[in-house]
């Protein structure tokens, strides 16, 4: 097994970061371009804890090496299982995630948490467990791992970018919004 | 939002995503989301979903990752 860890910090609140991560693989993404859709499978609030708990079937595309496309036969379609939790009280979102296809060749588990750094900071923390599976010499499923752990880690990369990007747009969208409420408000204020 | 992974289910997706992103800035985060107002809009992205989930056999691979992951709600459910 490998495990590939990573962290950051994005310059927005937690409330702008839980938010925007329902969005992250929008439009506005265009970095993170191997993840063609997003699903939402369930969505249900508990009653004691007021935990927000999602369900959600992420769709992806992407070619992997060469030398793997006889373990994959070819596919370069995969759907990965994602569990998400809200928790408004203590401010966290935890994600656990993991490979629903070529869950023979490989499991990739991953686990994900937003918490606050600051008032205007919010602290990501990913880890994510790789394990090939298929049948072989250890060489071959080092092999394996390695080139997971790599992809993996490229994803990460344009993936945080991706939601920079998305960030920024939201917040912009959100102060135009206000600026045109507060016209709005202003204009009815005059005629009044 | 990002598109379905069924096309012909899109449209009801934007609809109940919409009415989801609302809900849980203006409500859910602010202590206000007792009221699960996109309801009516999830059932119908969720009976679109489901006819293509099923004729792709995606429906038997949740299952199987359901199970999987039998023991996140436990660790994660807790709360404060």
């Amino acid at each position: 097994m490998k495990v590939f860890s990573n962290d950051c910090t994005f310059d927005y609140s937690w409330e702008e970061v839980s938010t925007a991560n329902w969005r992250k693989y929008c439009p506005w993404n265009d970095k993170s371009t191997h993840v063609i859709a997003v699903d939402t499978l369930s969505r249900s609030v508990d009653a004691t804890t007021g935990i927000l708990r999602t369900e959600r079937l992420i769709t992806c595309k992407q070619s992997a090496p060469k030398w793997l496309n006889s373990l994959m036969g070819g596919n370069e379609t995969s759907h990965v299982y994602e569990i998400s939790y809200v928790d408004p009280a203590s401010k966290k979102v935890t994600m656990v995630s993991s490979n629903m296809t070529f869950s023979n060749i490989l499991n990739v588990q991953e686990t994900v948490v937003y918490k606050p750094a600051s008032a205007t900071q919010t602290r990501f923390e990913q880890q994510a467990k790789i394990t090939a599976l298929c049948g072989g010499w250890q060489k071959i499923k080092n092999a394996v791992e390695e080139a997971s752990v790599t992809r993996f880690s490229e994803n990460a990369k344009t993936g945080r970018e991706g939601f920079e990007a998305v960030l920024e747009m939201s917040r912009r969208v959100f102060s135009e919004e206000k600026k045109k409420e507060q016209n709005i408000q202003s204009g009815q204020k005059m005629v009044a | 939002m990002s598109a379905s992974l069924a096309p012909e289910c899109n449209e009801v997706k934007e609809r109940y995503d919409s009415c989801f992103l609302k809900w849980y800035s203006e409500k859910y985060l602010r202590g206000k989301g007792t009221e699960d107002e996109c309801a009516p809009l999830f059932q119908n992205y969720k009976k679109c979903l489901a006819a293509v989930l099923k004729e792709r056999g995606i429906d038997k691979m949740l299952e199987e990752a359901r199970e999987d992951h039998k023991d996140s709600d436990s660790l994660n459910m807790r709360g404060k």
